[in-house]
């Protein structure tokens, strides 16, 4: 074996792809909220987003 | 034939020119001695040394192996009787070379090369090799080999230090022909009288430095010599055998979650809105089950937006626990035609994958957005739940390119650097 380090290199990739597939990993921004009250159930307006995005396409080409 | 246990005796007399002693190593075969003192070129066939050539050198060079230096060597023992250097010119820029002669009493004689620290084992060859075109490349084959045509020059003979087996005079210039097939060399010299194939190999210089136990370290061979095998032969095709292997392996890894990924739809659900109306924007849907592991959350929007933009917060809340998941995504659809023909950006739908979504009981708080002078929206809401996610597989694969073309690069850019020394360089070369 002239590349073993390029195979553990692979190896190691794949074991990654394995978990992040098997954890469900994404590179979806998503914001983490904790302890929302059960009063947004019947008042969603109340709620108030923390996601941060990104200013939106106005326009064509 | 075994060697002789005791060194076989050698003849010693005096140079006629500067009375410095001269050693005959060759025996018989000695036709030419160059003193090593005054650099006379002395007739060894002669009685009394003949001097037959004052050689005029330009410049001394002590050889790396000095002469007499005995050492085993393929499994047999030699001595360096002789030393040359030879010298090409080309494109006005001389190139020279140094030649060690070692014989061997009931073996010969053979030569060690050397250019800028890289060696050549070379013998002559009893073989005429053949020459042909091939391709348009002129080509040499001899003991089932085929030598590729590097470079043609004329040499010339620029210092002898030595005995020689034939008649050595300063000034003798051959026409030399090489041909490579790395780590081999096969080279012909041309003269008036005669031509000569002899077959190199190249050798390490610490092979040498350990075979004759020379002092110190060998030259660092510099650049890359023409038939220096490539330190990537068999590696780049291994490489990529081992890319493959491993590519066929994370396609086997995410074919697999593919299949046993649950990919199970747990809501759809169809809407409308209204950008200015009064009514709260915001809504939140029925609750729905994500089942099995922590795993992914497919959220799909499907709408019926044309040459405009919507947007929709989102945020995945647990019914049991309050944790809530925000996140965000645009849709914007523009097309037309203009003088480069129809265009299109965007489009109607757009997804998130919710990374890591562990099971329970949830519902889906949806608040749209749109351009208030807009008209009405009509749009779906598909969740599912363990979805693959491909993304990690196409970087995982770009990521396992990566080291083999690297090596390709470098293989490619040896045998360029060899190349660029011969007569077929990309510019400068002009064949012969």
């Amino acid at each position: 074996m002239r590349h073993p380090i390029y195979l553990i290199y692979g190896l190691l990739l794949l074991g990654m792809v394995t978990l992040a597939e098997y954890r469900g990993w994404t590179f979806t921004s998503v914001n983490e909220l904790k302890n929302v009250p059960k009063s947004v159930r019947d008042n969603p307006g109340a709620y108030r987003s923390h996601y941060m995005y990104y200013a939106r396409h106005v326009g064509g080409k | 034939m075994s060697a002789p246990a005791q060194p076989p005796q050698v003849k010693a007399l005096n140079c006629p020119n500067c009375a410095a002693p001269l050693t005959i190593r060759g025996f018989e075969h000695t036709l030419t001695v160059v003193c090593p003192n005054c650099l006379s070129v002395l007739d060894a066939k002669d009685p009394n040394f003949a001097i037959l050539e004052k050689f005029q050198a330009k410049q001394r060079v002590e050889p790396l192996i000095p002469l007499g230096t005995r050492g085993k060597w393929r499994g047999d023992p030699w001595e360096v009787i002789g030393f040359q250097v030879r010298t090409i010119m080309a494109d006005g820029v001389p190139y020279s070379w140094s030649e060690y002669l070692l014989f061997n009493p009931f073996k010969g004689f053979r030569y060690l090369t050397e250019y800028q620290g890289h060696w050549n084992d070379v013998t002559v060859l009893r073989t005429l090799p053949e020459v042909a075109m091939s391709s348009g490349n002129r080509i040499a084959r001899v003991l089932g080999q085929t030598f590729r045509h590097f470079q043609t020059a004329e040499a010339e003979t620029t210092f002898v230090l030595g005995e020689f087996p034939w008649r050595v005079h300063a000034g003798e210039r051959a026409r030399v022909m090489d041909f490579v097939a790395p780590p081999r060399m096969l080279s012909s010299e041309q003269t008036e009288s005669e031509t000569v194939w002899s077959l190199g190999e190249y050798t390490a210089g610490a092979r040498i430095w350990e075979a004759f136990q020379l002092p110190g370290k060998p030259p660092r061979p510099v650049g890359v010599f023409e038939n220096q095998p490539s330190p990537y032969t068999g590696s780049v095709k291994q490489i990529w055998l081992l890319c493959l292997f491993l590519l066929l392996s994370l396609l086997s890894v995410s074919q697999l979650f593919l299949i046993f990924d649950r990919q199970e739809k747990v809501f759809e659900h169809s809407y409308d809105f209204k950008p200015g109306a009064t009514q709260e924007a915001s809504f939140v849907t029925p609750e729905f089950d994500l089942k099995g592991r922590t795993s992914t959350v497919e959220v799909e929007i499907s709408t019926d937006i044309a040459n405009n933009w919507a947007y929709f917060n989102l945020a995945l809340i647990n019914t049991e626990t309050g944790q809530a998941l925000d996140f965000g995504r645009e849709v914007s659809y523009y097309y037309g035609r203009d003088s480069d023909g129809s265009w299109s950006e965007g489009g109607p739908h757009t997804t998130a994958l919710v990374p890591s979504v562990p099971p329970g009981r949830y519902y889906l708080r949806v608040e749209p957005e749109r351009d208030p002078a807009a008209s009405g929206m009509r749009y779906g809401i598909v969740i599912r739940r363990d979805v693959p996610s491909m993304m990690f597989l196409w970087i995982a694969a770009l990521l396992l390119v990566i080291p083999p073309a690297f090596v390709t690069f470098r293989a490619m850019g040896f045998e360029t650097t060899r190349w660029r020394e011969s007569d077929y360089a990309p510019s400068g070369g002009g064949g012969d």
